[in-house]
């Protein structure tokens, strides 16, 4: 079977996600086309045919005229799959296509089972297979669940694909960059939190190197907020913010149901507590039996 | 020598008719500037505050000629009672000799200021003068020179000391001169009985008599023109507490505390909910401020304002009364501010105390009606979320209705929709459901049932909020919502009696739900499990040890439903030796969780529950013991916010008697 | 002006989760229900489009499912909407994403609306195609996940959600469909008032059958709990043996970790 790729271009870069495509087709067995509207400078370096369509001409972002595009390299490779990202880009386009093909769509795939496909509904509280009806579908990945083998080396053959006429009901008139503003945790991937077991306001600088060495934000449960070891934006709980990241590392917090209600969501939960009972191992994936202060820069220095 | 007096000596009989067209000028005066009033109260609503005229008037009698109220704060307040009753006394004296020389004497001929009575009758008043003007003094000495804070001067206040020294100074000066000029030397075993006369007559002993009778006459015409000035400057000033505070004690209502007005919702016709303007309050809302003195026993007892909220509850009494009378159309909440208006606790410490029977809270609940069915507004993202969460799950986290009654597993509990007989209906309420502290107080009461052979039943995951917190946030229709629900599902299952651990669950299901329908015995556990000691059917066992604890009186249980002294008992018999907080029982100083606060974050000043827990403290006691789930949840907060962890711990009722039984 | 803004009523995602019954859907029992979440902002952004222009615009709001949904409906009445289509439909969960936009595409289709809105994506199913499939059906312009809306005399400015905090605009004119992410406002609180008012906006009913002539493009396999959490791996003992074996579970359990 063979999968067409619709790769991602934003800012003059060729997206990462890119590579999670390919990693899911492989997955699939399926041969590999893929599809960008780029410039030469930004290839995918994944082996297969690449259809490429100049940014410069056809927008970063213009799914009308994407659309276009990608229906026309699918007349040419006759893919079984159409396969997106589930991105920004993605699910805006993917059923553009599959409007135009008639086929049927599959959103945010997480696995792949005996020919169906998983996905997660109630936020992933339970796991769908989803088979389209038809031979032909179109597949959206979820960024992060595909993960690349290693380092990409493949090199792709290019072919240029143009449409006859550019006009559009749409019009993108440009980007805006994201404003330097006190912590908005709600966007964050990673949260490290800090809970009253750090014992004080000099400890604070523990977990944030944390959540420094992650890539993270710096979260904290209401006590700590209270005490004025950590500004309120920082705030995570029912009078805070509710999270959802995809890493959640609850650094000597209880989990009072106020705080649990703010961090539940939660894609994966660790805990580190003194207290084996504490409240947050209900909900934690891991339970890390230990004393924060102590524990914490064990951990910092092994990701530095 | 006849024990009696002259009357209009030296000021003849002449003076009768001018005395009184003057004495009538001045009530006539005093009338008019009440009747100007008036028009002010009744741009409120309508409001039956004259119902029960017996009870009314019985209780009115009592509070003001008792002085119940006022004696009860010491400071300022046994000075005043004791002022007041002297200077009753002095006017219903000055009364009886007016009605004595005016009807007893011509129309009569009865003389009742003579002998024996008349002895009695000088020295009743020469004292209650003395009483009233050392009182002044000490009133004047506490106000201007003590300085209490929060106790606030104007001009107009000196004014009124003044005048009122000089109406009791010229009095005895006119007694002297009199004295001095008829009785000292004729009629010494009378002039015996008039003390301070005696010894302010002995001032003119030098004066030759007509001088003295000069100063007489001069001194009876300035008091006769000080009183008659006192009484027409009351509606003017401060002094109108006279007639308005003694009014308020007659309009004081008569509904169990903390009842507040169910709103019709049914009634299309309604167009406004709450109070946006003064014209949304009810008269008395708007005499209120007329009746108040400024005492600011109200202010000084409010958490809110001791912990440098915006909040003022006298300030709110008079910027209501000042709106009303200068700009009836202006935005209440713009008056007294959104944040105050939020930042109120509704634990009635303001009412209770105030000697002035002014209704402070539900003015409050009424602008936050307006600002929630009226404008969608909350005091913050954290409480727009709970109540969201209320409405979709029936409970503030936010977490699945279907989880309700899972505290209860394994526990000798039946859930009603199984069917089984019950003896009581423990409606649980959402701290005890889910939070895993409170679970605890749930399972102990559990505990406690089952030793005493209780059998208890719980809705489970068809208990809904009961919908206080809500209610005093100002959603009185999400509240009508859950508690129609509450009550269809108790009245299905043939409920007989319901007992919470919840003093909010415990106000609203036992009297608010009335309003809608439901007439069952409801307890709150304090009282229920000391009925079942002194029954005998519950035996506790003291341990070993006493425990040592203060007690916190939370403010749904002691100031809103008196029930101050059955949870101590019950405490006693499981062994505890309490050191009381110096604010205690009706003077108790609330968690901050109460007026649906429970549900809000407090932004502004210091934590009032660190200040309460800092209470706890003071007293030495290793460990504070409460009965709502609110003040538990508030004071683990407040141990470990306010740093006294190691020092000092937190348990409920429930616990404890859990761990004593028999 | 027209507007439609289409809601979906859907479980609270705190709500615990059964397979149903047949093993094609979650199970109903137990669930409480609301709004969905995106479809909030969608609601509030009409009403405020509405305001913005003198209230001219008509609001009608529309839901497809069994009788439980004319409960959104009516909030959304209760914050501003007109009036209220419920396309009824017991078995609306059963209905994949094609056939859920062909039925909205059917009813919108000969009523001339100059603007529709929806939520980007449901909180339960989540696939975010139908918003976009109902534009495709209906052929007019559309973009998705909007976090900013400006209204001008028939042409929107929208502000689109991209990934790290970036934002991208794009300009169309109606008629448009668009799909809106969260914080794209705030949604009201109905006041007292509105939903006393709301009890008497007209709600119309319309069987499903009459809109539907689609079959669906893809079925579902089976539903089944995933692998359980909570109740996680419990690590005691030496720091560095602990360190090393959680970055082991956080690189491979998690996305994020390398």
């Amino acid at each position: 079977m063979k999968a067409l790729l619709i790769c991602e271009y934003r800012e003059k870069t060729l997206l990462a996600t890119s590579y999670e495509l390919a990693a899911f087709a492989e997955k699939l067995g399926a041969e590999v086309a893929m599809i960008l509207i780029g410039d030469d400078g930004a290839l995918p370096r994944i082996d297969g045919k690449l259809y490429l369509a100049q940014a410069a001409q056809y927008g970063e972002y213009n799914p009308e005229l994407h659309k276009r595009i990608v229906l026309q390299a699918v007349e040419r490779e006759n893919p079984d799959y159409l396969v997106f990202a589930h991105s920004s880009y993605g699910w805006d386009l993917a059923p553009r296509v599959a409007a135009a093909l008639k086929v049927g769509q599959i959103s945010e795939i997480v696995g792949i089972a005996d020919g169906a496909f998983e996905v997660g509904i109630c936020n992933a509280k339970l796991r769908r297979t989803v088979s389209p009806r038809g031979s032909r579908a179109v597949l959206t990945i979820q960024v992060g669940a595909f993960t690349p083998a290693g380092e990409a080396t493949g090199s792709p053959l290019v072919e240029k694909i143009d449409l006859p006429e550019t006009a559009s009901a749409l019009q993108f008139v440009g980007y805006e960059q994201a404003e330097k503003k006190a912590v908005d945790l709600t966007k964050a991937e990673i949260i490290v939190s800090a809970g009253r077991g750090v014992g004080k306001k000099d400890n604070v600088q523990v977990i944030a190197a944390l959540a420094k060495a992650l890539g993270g934000e710096l979260g904290a449960s209401r006590p700590v907020v209270d005490a004025g070891w950590v500004e309120h934006s920082h705030q995570v709980g029912t009078t805070g913010q509710t999270v959802s990241p995809k890493l959640y590392v609850a650094c000597g917090i209880s989990g009072a149901i106020q705080h649990l209600a703010g961090m539940k969501k939660s894609d994966f939960v660790v805990a580190i507590n003194k207290d084996k009972d504490a409240p947050i191992g209900e909900v934690s994936d891991v339970l890390v039996v230990a004393d924060v202060l102590q524990f914490v820069p064990v951990l910092t220095a092994r990701l530095q | 020598m006849d024990y009696t007096r002259e009357i209009y000596w030296n000021i003849g009989h002449g003076v009768v008719l001018p005395m009184y067209l003057l004495s009538f000028a001045a009530m006539a005066m005093l009338a008019w500037g009440f009747w100007k009033r008036l028009p002010i109260y009744r741009q409120g609503k309508a409001l039956d505050r004259f119902d029960r005229f017996d009870e009314r008037v019985k209780r009115t009698v009592a509070e003001i000629f008792g002085q119940v109220k006022v004696a009860r704060v010491r400071g300022g307040g046994l000075p005043h009672s004791m002022f007041f009753w002297g200077f009753l006394t002095l006017f219903a004296g000055t009364l009886l000799v007016m009605i004595q020389a005016d009807f007893f004497t011509p129309v009569l001929r009865v003389n009742l200021l003579a002998g024996r009575f008349y002895l009695a009758f000088s020295l009743v008043l020469d004292l209650a003068g003395l009483l009233a003007l050392v009182m002044l003094a000490a009133l004047f000495s506490r106000r201007f020179i003590t300085k209490p804070a929060g106790l606030e001067s104007t001009d107009q206040d000196y004014i009124v000391h003044q005048l009122l020294f000089a109406i009791l100074v010229s009095g005895f000066l006119i007694e002297g001169a009199r004295m001095a000029a008829s009785e000292l030397t004729q009629n010494p075993g009378l002039a015996r009985f008039s003390p301070v006369g005696y010894l302010v007559a002995r001032l003119f002993t030098s004066f030759d008599p007509d001088s003295i009778r000069t100063t007489h006459k001069v001194l009876w015409w300035l008091h006769f023109a000080l009183v008659l000035g006192f009484f027409a400057a009351i509606p003017y000033c401060k002094l109108r507490h006279i007639v308005t505070t003694t009014l308020n004690a007659f309009f004081a209502p008569l509904e169990p505390k903390g009842t507040l007005a169910t709103i019709n919702l049914e009634d299309e016709s309604v167009e406004q909910f709450g109070a946006a303007t003064i014209a949304d309050l009810t008269w008395k809302d708007l005499f209120d401020a007329d009746a108040c003195t400024s005492c600011s026993r109200c202010q000084d007892r409010c958490p809110a304002a001791a912990t440098d909220k915006p909040l003022s509850p006298m300030k709110l009494i008079q910027q209501i009364g000042a709106v009303a009378e200068s700009a009836p159309g202006a935005s209440l909440t713009e008056a007294i501010g959104e944040e105050a208006v939020w930042a109120c606790t509704t634990c009635r410490a303001c009412q209770e105390i105030c000697p002035a029977n002014n209704e402070h809270v539900n003015k409050i609940l009424e602008l936050r009606r307006n600002l929630t069915l009226m404008e969608g507004a909350f005091p913050g993202d954290e409480v727009r979320s709970a109540v969201s969460n209320i409405e979709v799950n029936a409970n503030p986290f936010g977490l699945a209705f279907a989880g309700r009654g899972d505290w209860a597993e394994g526990l000798p509990v039946t859930v009603m929709a199984d069917g089984a007989e019950v003896d009581i209906l423990y409606f649980v309420g959402c701290y005890a459901s889910f939070d895993k502290r409170n679970r605890e107080i749930a399972r102990s009461f559990i505990k406690i049932c089952a030793a005493a052979g209780v059998r208890v039943g719980i809705l489970g995951k068809e208990e809904k909020c009961c919908g206080e917190p809500v209610r005093k946030l100002g959603n009185e229709y999400l509240y009508q919502q859950l508690a129609g629900e509450n009550i269809e599902l108790i009245e299905g299952y043939g409920v007989k009696r319901i007992v919470t651990t919840c003093p909010h669950c415990f106000n609203a299901l036992g009297r608010d739900y009335r309003d809608l329908g439901l007439d069952l015995p409801v307890e709150h556990y304090s009282s229920y499990l000391h009925r079942l000691i002194e029954t005998g059917e519950l035996q506790l066992s003291a341990q070993a040890e006493p425990f040592h604890f203060t007690y916190h009186d939370s403010c749904y249980i002691g100031r809103y439903m008196d029930i101050i002294e059955e949870p101590r008992a019950v405490l006693a018999r499981a062994g505890g030796r309490v050191r009381e907080m110096e604010q205690s029982r009706y003077d108790s100083f609330c968690c901050s969780a109460g007026g649906g606060r429970i549900l809000a974050e407090e932004k502004t000043g210091t934590k009032i529950s660190e200040a309460r827990v800092k209470m706890a403290l003071e007293t030495g006691s290793p460990l504070i013991v409460s009965n709502c789930p609110f003040c538990l949840t508030m004071f683990e907060d407040g141990i470990k916010t306010g740093g006294a962890e190691g020092e000092l711990s937190v348990r409920d009722l429930a616990e404890i008697v859990a761990e004593r039984l028999a | 002006m027209k507007l439609l803004i289409c809601i979906k009523q859907v479980p609270d995602m705190e709500s615990r989760f059964k397979v149903g019954a047949g093993g094609s859907w979650y199970d109903e029992t137990d669930l409480a229900w609301r709004m969905n979440e995106y479809d909030e902002y969608a609601v509030e952004q009409a009403v405020q489009l509405k305001e913005q222009l003198a209230d001219a615009p008509e609001l009608t709001v529309l839901s497809i499912g069994p009788d439980r949904v004319l409960e959104p409906v009516k909030k959304a009445l209760a914050m501003g909407c007109d009036r209220g289509v419920h396309v009824q439909d017991a078995a609306a969960a059963h209905k994949d994403p094609w056939q859920i936009a062909s039925i909205i595409a059917a009813y919108a289709r000969d009523k001339g609306f100059d603007l529709i809105l929806t939520g980007m994506q449901s909180q339960d199913r989540g696939s975010a195609q139908v918003g976009v499939l109902v534009a495709e059906q209906l052929g007019i312009p559309c973009s998705t996940t909007m976090v900013g809306f400006a209204y001008d005399n028939g042409t929107i400015t929208a502000k689109r959600e991209l990934e790290g905090g970036l934002k991208g605009v794009v300009k169309l004119t109606t008629p448009a469909l668009l799909t809106c992410q969260l914080g794209l406002n705030v949604p009201r609180y109905p006041t007292l008032p509105n939903i006393m008012k709301a009890k008497k906006k007209e709600v119309a009913a319309i069987a499903v059958a009459d809109l539907l002539k689609e079959l669906e493009l893809t079925g579902t396999a089976s539903v089944y709990q995933p692998p359980k959490r909570g109740g996680g791996i419990v690590l005691e003992g030496d720091f560095a043996a602990m360190a090393d074996r959680l970055l082991g579970i956080l690189k491979e359990k998690t996305a994020v970790v390398r």
